[in-house]
């Protein structure tokens, strides 16, 4: 075959370029260890998600000193959870699946960006340095109102990320003769311990302890008030341990039914 | 075909043919163009004159009357018109010929009917589900078969060109293809291994599922049968703008082709390579191993190949033209060239709006760095450099010529052509400027309303608000110029009385056939190495895909689009509220 001594030159150069291009992606792959999404993940069939332990109740959990993984939903036409809060500087994967059709998880502006395709779980590990809120939505067409589909993820700093969550007992009626007896219980979501002063304030009442609550563990503190104290009529009641709070009212009537139905989570 | 005569005097019959065909094409190419224009202006929030959950109506029918039915319906004439060019004889039976042109107007009415009667709610009949019709998004069955109905047609024009082709080789035994006819039969080749995967796609499980035979589907088998052809396709989109690259543009640059075995090879390659590597589409999708993407990944940087030496043969060739018109020196040969002509022009343009947006297809490509850009407004970007400006261009360019050769009558507005050629260059640069930087700030494609409530992009230099005004600016002037060029065709095919300036005859090249190896028109050889590396390249993903997610998946069930917004949201909140109390 006659080949023109230009072209033949112009054919090597090709060469070497897409061999420079393919080099230079394998060593961001191999060298610089940029990972991608791919098979890690298992499969999930979409009405199985409610029963599942990760993603029956989608959160965030500590796995190690600084990891944490992120079990995250996406559904026409939200995310959850919803805000996703994590700490700056820690690595923290994300594993994400799908309610019913195909969507994304794409943290806009950053190459935090994977597909969501129902019945499979992306993986993604990053690490964000800088702290800030994130706009996280969905880029692939998933169906009429697919631009309302938006979540946030906030990177916190250290100091200010916690996985604390402060849970109330507290009744609704008590009887003028009966006992009041609020119960707050501080459940702490990461691995190391944390000190928190725990207040429940009822009436004049107020009830200040401080307690350490191991990784993963829970303590709680019950104030006890008799209602005869108090008096008839409606009295509001707080508890709060770090920047959590949680109130409510217990009413004190005559004739009441003594039901101890739980207050707001956190 | 004799000295001076145009095709439509010499094939009458053919040319009524192929200008039925680009007919279809240019209708498809104005309704879509309109569609485009009102995206621009929505997206931006410039204007809105429909609703925002309307617009996936809207983006749906942009994507199939453009890349399906304006580009295919042209590209089918301009084969056509290779094919009986070069081979110097009609087809065998005009009337298989009618009939696939029939067969593929049938799909494609059916098809756009199923999306636009997305626009009332008096027809119970939906299909919002964008050209790349993702399951389980559904789409009413008429989506379905009118595609397959398309693509049908599609492979009976293949199979006629073929025959035409068999013929002509009885008539000329051990004589070379002539070029034309051969990059017609190694495009439909390369179309007849790609288009099996959508066709797989439909008609085993989509259609079965849409027709409620079978009760769930896997999505990501479907989706990579879809990319399997999805890649493929772009190049069905981009070769016959190729093929009119080699076979006109030297002419019209007033020369000849430099070498006519490397546009065997680069044919050749395409068919090789385009398909094992429409993963490249999925290095973000769960469920395929990196292993898989980096193939892919290797395939499309050496798919680059071809274009490479287009571009070189492209440019060698206009250097002749040049040259035999009495340009000079190294660069000053290029005034000489025909820039006035609006074909020439067109093409040329075309051609370089391909190069750059080549190389933002290499970003694309890169595996890792597509994180970056994917689905965000930067891949519209690439679409219209593309698909959209140098196939589009090119088609629009080259129908400057071609047009007067079947109808026998001048170009009316020669001028004018030369503005809508150089409209068109202009609005592009504009949106896809546009496009590319927005999505480098993560601004999404294929949405009613990129403006979030929790965030605003961080636009380096420059403002959302510039962005924006440059893709309505930009949209706007692409739809003047797509509408100028439709009346121009019009007013051409009205234009009885004259005769087209050129005699229609193709000079050969200047490295012709005969200095190149006999086996490059062995097509039996290389369809046998294409079967192999697209085997090599897919059983292994599809036996994985298969095996995690089950033929037909898990038991999904489907998601009409029809919902209307409110029930959907209303339906979201119930989960959100039931899982929470749970
Ligand atoms: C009048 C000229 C045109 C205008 C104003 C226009 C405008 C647009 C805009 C604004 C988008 C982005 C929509 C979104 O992602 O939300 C888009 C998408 C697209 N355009 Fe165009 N366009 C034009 C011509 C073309 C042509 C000639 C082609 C191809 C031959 C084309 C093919 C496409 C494709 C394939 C998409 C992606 C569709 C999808 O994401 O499903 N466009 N166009
Ligand atoms: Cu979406
Ligand atoms: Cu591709």
């Amino acid at each position: 075959m006659r080949i023109h001594q230009y072209e033949r030159v112009w054919l090597l150069a090709s060469m070497v370029l897409i061999v420079g291009f393919i080099a230079t992606i394998t060593y961001g792959a191999v060298g610089l260890g940029i990972t991608m999404v791919d098979d890690r993940g298992a499969t999930i069939a979409p009405d199985e998600i409610n029963e599942d332990e990760r993603f029956g109740d989608p959160r965030v959990e500590q796995v190690g000193d600084d990891e944490y993984e992120v079990y995250a939903v996406a559904m026409t036409f939200a995310f959850q959870p919803d805000p996703i809060e994590i700490p700056a500087d820690s690595e923290v994967t994300f594993y994400v699946t799908s309610r019913d059709v195909i969507h994304s998880f794409y943290v806009v502006g950053t190459n935090t960006n994977t597909m969501v395709i129902p019945g499979e779980i992306s993986v993604v590990t990053v690490e964000f340095d800088e702290p800030g809120e994130y706009g996280l939505i969905c880029t692939e067409y998933c169906g009429a109102a697919h631009h309302e589909m938006e979540g946030q993820l906030a990177v916190l700093e250290d100091e200010e990320f916690d996985l604390t969550e402060l849970e109330v007992e507290a009744p609704d009626e008590v009887e003028p003769d009966g006992e009041i007896e609020i119960t707050a219980t501080v459940t702490n979501g990461q691995l190391e311990a944390i000190e928190e002063t725990v207040t429940v304030e009822l009436g004049d009442e107020t009830l200040e302890e401080s307690v350490t609550v191991e990784g993963d563990e829970s303590e709680s503190v019950t104030l006890t008030v008799d209602a005869a104290d108090l008096g008839e009529g409606d009295h509001d009641w707080t508890a709060s341990a770090g920047d959590l709070t949680e109130s409510g009212t217990v009413s004190v009537v005559e004739g009441s039914e003594d039901d101890t139905e739980g207050g707001d989570d956190a | 075909m004799p000295n001076g005569a145009t095709f439509a005097d010499a094939y009458p019959t053919q040319a009524r043919h192929i200008r039925a065909a680009f007919w279809a094409s240019f209708l498809s190419l104005g309704v879509g163009a309109f569609f485009g224009l009102i995206q621009a202006l929505h997206r931006t929030d410039i204007l809105r004159v429909i609703e925002s959950q309307t617009y996936y109506t809207v983006l749906t029918a942009h994507g199939v009357f453009l890349v399906i039915s304006f580009t295919i319906f042209f590209l089918v004439g301009v084969f056509q018109w290779a094919v009986t060019d070069s081979l110097e004889r009609p087809p065998v039976d005009m009337r298989f010929t009618w009939g696939w042109y029939g067969l593929m107007s049938l799909g494609a009415s059916l098809t756009a009917f199923a999306i636009l009667a997305g626009f009332t709610d008096s027809i119970d009949v939906r299909a919002n589900v964008l050209f790349t019709f993702y399951a389980p998004l559904q789409a009413h069955p008429l989506f379905y078969v009118g595609l397959v109905v398309f693509v049908v047609g599609t492979w009976l024009a293949g199979a006629d060109w073929f025959r035409s082709w068999l013929a002509w080789k009885g008539d000329n035994p051990g004589e070379r293809i002539p070029l034309p006819t051969f990059m017609v039969l190694t495009t439909m080749i390369m179309w007849y291994i790609s288009s099996i995967g959508v066709a797989v796609a439909i008609l085993a499980f989509i259609l079965p599922w849409s027709l409620e035979l079978t009760g769930s589907l896997n999505p990501t088998l479907t989706r990579t049968l879809f990319w399997y052809f999805g890649h493929p396709v772009v190049y069905f989109w981009l070769l016959p703008a190729y093929l009119l690259w080699y076979i006109l543009l030297p002419k019209l640059a007033g020369g000849r082709l430099f070498s006519d075995p490397l546009a065997r090879v680069v044919f050749i390659l395409f068919v090789l390579l385009s398909t094992p590597v429409g993963i490249h589409h999925q290095y973000l999708d769960p469920g395929i191993s990196e292993g898989f993407k980096f193939i892919a990944m290797t395939n499309t940087m050496f798919l680059l190949l071809p274009s490479l030496l287009t571009a070189f043969t492209i440019i060698a060739s206009m250097e002749h033209g040049a040259r035999q018109r009495g340009g000079e020196g190294y660069f000053n040969w290029l005034t000489a060239l025909p820039w006035r002509d609006p074909a020439f022009t067109g093409m040329a343009l075309a051609g370089m709006v391909f190069a750059f947006g080549g190389f933002t297809g290499i970003v694309n490509a890169g595996m890792n760095i597509n994180y970056l850009v994917h689905n965000t407004l930067w891949v519209p970007g690439h679409i219209h450099t593309q698909v959209g400006t140098a196939a589009a261009l090119t088609f629009m360019a080259g129908a400057y010529w071609l047009v007067p050769q079947l109808t026998g009558n001048r170009l009316v507005g020669r001028g004018l052509a030369l503005v809508q050629v150089v409209l068109w260059f202009v609005g592009i640069v504009f949106m896809t400027n546009s496009m590319y930087r927005g999505g480098l700030v993560g601004i999404p494609r294929r949405t009613a309303e990129p403006q979030y409530e929790g965030f605003e992009y961080e636009v380096a230099a420059g403002s959302v608000g510039e962005l924006n005004a440059q893709l309505a600016i930009g949209g706007t002037i692409l739809f003047v110029s797509a509408m100028l060029f439709l009346a121009l065709m019009v007013l051409t095919a009205f234009n009885g009385g004259t005769e087209p300036i050129d005699d229609g005859s193709i000079p050969p090249a200047l490295s012709g056939p005969e200095d190149s190896p006999a086996v490059l028109d062995n097509l039996k050889l290389w369809v046998a190495i294409a079967a192999v590396l697209v085997v090599i390249a897919y059983s292994f993903p599809l036996a994985s895909i298969v095996s995690r997610g089950g033929l037909f998946g898990p038991d999904i069930g489907p998601i009409p689009v029809a919902i209307d917004a409110a029930s959907t949201v209303a339906r979201t909140a119930l989960e959100a509220v039931s899982a929470v109390v749970r």
